[in-house]
């Protein structure tokens, strides 16, 4: 699923370069449940970024769900984050002005059209998380958990090979957020899908298959 | 879900500014269909209301645009007169060479109105109802009544009057003894009058009803009722959507018997060696009682070419309506034009606006446009959702700016015709607007790509990373 070889991304910092990520090997296989451990400042949401094709690395592959990233072109790696990668954020990212089927409809809308059938599955998805009484109330009249289910919805519509995470409990407690944690990867499993979460919460990582720390990843991959 | 829908929700979200920039491009566009639909149907009234008329005689003394506007769109006061003979010439084929051919013509004399609104009093004879003949369409006929007929009082009433009065005229001039002839009175037969549509509207007249002429207009310093000249209505013109709409027709022989109008009933030349005075003791000609215009209708192509090149009056000259109308409208179209391209500008200022308004919330919606890359939206689609928002803004304002074009023509429709004559039918829809919308609904979406440019151009790592 994921097959990454001698990836760096680096930004300037005036006449400085500075390395953001540096990963000479990773290898995750379709259907693994991966958590991305690191200290702050290692590059775990960049690695993530350049996991969804959202970063180009400077140099390296990036072999992700069949597409091999570091040769598309930016609307092609676009395309391929749309209907192929399902995202989840810390923040969550929802956009205000939108219900929560709305949210979950746009995930639809730039991946694999928001048709009839992308709503009903919509539909379907915000039931199954419990949601069914809050699919037109907008983000700021739900709690902190709808809303992370509501994110975790919009990361399925499409049906996605693999979904990425980034610190998706760190604005919540841990007792909620577990719960929805645990929500989202039955179903993954449950779909066959792969799953990469970026955390530095060990209690997170341990509901993982497979826990990757970061820094060691410079030189070969560790497995925990 | 649609991207449009996605624009449709930023604007409504920012509803306040959304309003505030639609107004510009409503104003704009409001300004500019009005500016057309003036333009438009000021043509279509002159072109239109020249259907009926081949041609008009007046008075030599004024301009033949003169003399077609008073005739034919009841525009100022009549510019002069001419003598009756000239009609009874023309109707007997003796004015231009030897046969100048026509279908009619019909002496006209007008100088009072009705009400406050002024509407025209033409006193003429009955074969404005029966030989006249108007445009209704591809249909070329007499006047249509809505209600009722025409009156009757024919060429010969007239010549006959004329000669009755002249002889009442000279006799009073020149001191014959008595017994002298007496002055015509206004037969009781006569007191008819038929009117036009919007007339009958306004004034709420039907049938049966009063029309009461007044000298000069309601208002206006000396101006006063000619009771003794109150006439029946019996008949009431249909729709013509022209000026016929706001005209009065009274039979020629009262307008010359109202109080008051004995003094402008005859011509009379200035004889070599004659003082003013000394004219004043001169017999008259029934041949020169005053008229103010003749309606005429040449017969066939030559009988027109023989009144364009031989009609060699001194004192009247054939004007054609459709020689000076298509030259007026060309001075006004001018105008609209100079008007328009200030409509133009008006919108383009507009558009300015919308690139700003939308330009400055850019900075507070890269977190937005982000989350929306994030999700796998392209940069064209970021760039089609912001011109969409723009296209949407200006394409709304193009809608209710055509609506407030319709809805001021509808409440002013009464003011503008009592004012140039112009009716402006506020319900009829035109290709051009459909145009104009598409071109502010297009000059919206270019005003919104600078904007949509620098939109599409946000970071999404960067963005995504700050935690509002």
């Amino acid at each position: 699923m994921i097959h990454l070889r001698d990836v760096v991304k680096s930004y300037s910092r005036g006449e400085q370069a500075v390395v953001a990520c540096a990963v000479d090997r990773l290898d995750i296989e379709p259907g693994e449940q991966v958590a991305l451990i690191g200290r702050s400042g290692t590059g775990k949401t960049t690695l993530l970024h350049i996991l969804a094709g959202i970063l180009r690395p400077d140099q390296g592959e990036v072999t992700v769900a069949g597409a091999k990233l570091h040769e598309l072109g930016e609307s092609a790696r676009d395309r391929h984050r749309g209907q192929h990668i399902g995202m989840v954020y810390q923040t969550f990212n929802l956009l205000q002005p939108f219900t929560a089927l709305e949210n979950v409809l746009l995930g639809a809308l730039f991946g694999r059209g928001a048709g009839n059938e992308a709503r009903l599955r919509a539909e379907a998805l915000l039931q199954q998380v419990g949601l069914q009484d809050r699919m037109h109330h907008r983000p700021g009249e739900l709690s902190v958990g709808q809303v992370q289910r509501v994110a975790i919805c919009r990361a399925l519509v499409n049906d996605p090979e693999l979904v990425l995470m980034d610190e998706p409990l760190g604005n919540q407690d841990r007792a909620t957020g577990g719960q929805v944690l645990d929500l989202l990867l039955e179903i993954a499993a449950h779909g066959k899908k792969t799953v990469v979460m970026v955390t530095h919460d060990p209690e997170s990582a341990k509901r993982m298959q497979r826990t990757v720390d970061l820094a060691t990843l410079r030189g070969a991959e560790v497995l925990a | 879900m649609k991207l449009w829908s996605i624009s449709l929700r930023n604007l409504r979200i920012r509803i306040v500014a959304t309003v505030l920039t639609m107004l510009s491009i409503v104003v704009a566009t409001a300004l500019y269909a009005a500016i057309l639909t003036m333009s438009e149907q000021t043509e279509q009234r002159y072109k239109g209301s020249i259907g009926g008329y081949q041609a008009v005689v007046g008075t030599k003394g004024a301009s033949q645009l003169e003399v077609v506007l008073n005739t034919i769109f009841n525009v100022d006061v009549a510019p002069g007169l001419f003598p009756l003979r000239i009609c009874t010439e023309l109707r007997s084929g003796k004015v231009a060479g030897k046969r100048t051919q026509v279908s009619y013509a019909i002496p006209q004399a007008r100088g009072d109105s009705v009400s406050k609104y002024a509407f025209p009093v033409i006193g003429t004879i009955d074969e404005m109802f029966s030989k006249f003949r108007w445009e209704y369409g591809d249909d070329k006929v007499p006047l249509r009544f809505a209600e009722g007929s025409g009156f009757h009082y024919s060429y010969d009433d007239l010549l006959q009057l004329a000669d009755g009065l002249a002889a009442y005229e000279s006799a009073k001039r020149t001191g014959a003894p008595e017994p002298r002839p007496a002055r015509p009175l206004i037969q009781p037969q006569w007191k008819q009058a038929v009117v036009g549509a919007r007339v009958a509207r306004t004034l709420g007249l039907g049938l049966g009803g009063k029309i009461t002429p007044v000298h000069g207009k309601v208002g206006d310093w000396k101006y006063h009722e000619h009771p003794e000249a109150t006439c029946d209505i019996v008949g009431i013109l249909a729709p013509t959507n022209s000026p016929l709409d706001t005209t009065i027709f009274l039979p020629i022989g009262l307008h010359y018997l109202i109080d008051g109008h004995e003094g402008g009933v005859f011509l009379v030349e200035p004889l070599p060696g004659k003082t003013p005075d000394d004219m004043k003791t001169v017999p008259v000609d029934a041949g020169r009682v005053g008229l103010t215009a003749i309606i005429l209708d040449p017969k066939d192509h030559f009988g027109a070419k023989l009144l364009r090149d031989e009609f060699g009056s001194k004192e009247a000259q054939v004007a054609w309506p459709a020689d000076v109308i298509p030259k007026f409208l060309r001075q006004i179209g001018n105008a609209a034009d100079a008007l328009a391209v200030i409509a133009w500008l008006v919108l383009l200022v507009a558009s300015i606006a919308i690139t700003v308004a939308i330009y400055n919330t850019m900075n507070e919606r890269r977190r937005e446009i982000a989350i929306m890359r994030s999700l796998g939206a392209r940069r064209l689609q970021i760039l089609t959702i912001i011109v969409g928002e723009a296209a949407l803004l200006s394409g709304f304002g193009g809608v209710l700016g055509i609506v407030v074009c319709h809805t001021a023509t509808f409440l002013l429709r009464d003011v503008v015709e009592d004012q140039t004559g112009v009716y402006l039918d506020w319900l009829q829809f035109r290709p051009w607007e459909a145009w104009l919308l598409l071109g502010v609904t297009l000059l919206g979406a270019i005003a919104g790509l600078a904007p949509a440019v620098k939109g599409s151009m946000t970071q999404v790592a960067d963005n995504l990373a700050q935690n509002y």
